[in-house]
């Protein structure tokens, strides 16, 4: 047996990709992700809550599932969630400083902060999929496939887990961001 | 009446929520649970900032947000009785 990867998901602000075909392409005048989502008629209001990392996991993670074709839902431990970046969660970091930086105007904001961490990503992943496995947010000095894979192999070693969602997941704007999403499985 | 509106708008914008317009938000409907809006623990949280920041008003007692934050209405009559800007 070994992790083989079943299927890629790839997301940027020009276009989506699935198992490298691409599938859609930006349209001008409304966000990529929104695009998606209303495009796939996702029905998860929270979507619109989320910082850019969040939403760009949850769209990714989504079609990967989808793609997958597996019943959705159903509470499992045998599946790891596993992504990476190198920048955290700078985005709403940055976001976050906007609403404080200003002593006359310090009004620090809880939704904003509650994505001050790049794992809340994962942890909304695993939530939504009713996954209880291996949850993790890796940070990189810079994106490795090396080091990627190593962190996928040792998830495998647990003895409970079978497959991984796993990748590079990287937001530091609204419009610069990259998705690379993979679903590996011991077979 | 104009102030439920105006509460409405900047629910909207601060919340995000945005498949809904203020039209969709009635008056009288509880914010939270269920039946409501559909509202959550960190959407207080913003609701007391939203206060604090165009009303001026500082909720002191968190016993007391579950009676302000009833409703659309119930935060307009305490936003009209309470605030300094």
């Amino acid at each position: 047996m070994e992790p083989k990867v079943i299927h890629r998901v790839k997301l940027t602000p020009r276009s989506l990709e699935v198992d490298g075909k691409r599938v859609a392409e930006a349209v001008a005048g409304e966000s990529f992700l929104t695009h998606v989502y209303r495009q796939r008629q996702m029905d998860y209001p929270k979507f619109f809550k989320m910082d850019v990392l969040c939403k760009l996991g949850f769209i990714a993670s989504e079609i990967l599932l989808e793609t997958e074709g597996a019943e959705r839902f159903v509470p499992r431990a045998d599946r790891a969630v596993i992504l990476f970046n190198r920048n955290s969660s700078l985005n709403a970091d940055r976001t976050f400083q906007r609403t404080i930086a200003d002593p006359e105007e310090f009004y620090p904001s809880p939704s904003v902060f509650v994505y001050t961490l790049p794992n809340i990503v994962t942890g909304e992943i695993a939530i939504r999929n009713k996954y209880h496995g291996e949850s993790n947010f890796i940070l990189l000095p810079e994106k490795s496939e090396e080091a990627m894979n190593q962190a996928v192999e040792r998830a495998f070693m647990d003895g409970e887990t079978t497959s991984v969602l796993t990748g590079w997941l990287e937001a530091v704007s609204e419009t610069e961001y990259e998705a690379e999403m993979k679903l590996i499985m011991m077979m | 009446m104009e102030l439920i509106e105006e509460l409405k708008t900047k629910m909207i914008e601060a919340l995000n929520l945005e498949e809904m317009t203020p039209a969709d938000i009635d008056d009288n409907a509880p914010l939270f649970g269920d039946e409501g809006l559909g509202l959550d623990s960190i959407d207080v949280l913003e609701l007391i900032v939203l206060l604090e920041r165009n009303y001026g008003i500082k909720i002191a007692d968190p016993k007391q947000g579950k009676e302000i934050f009833a409703s659309v209405r119930t935060m307009a009559d305490y936003v009209a009785a309470n605030r300094t800007k």
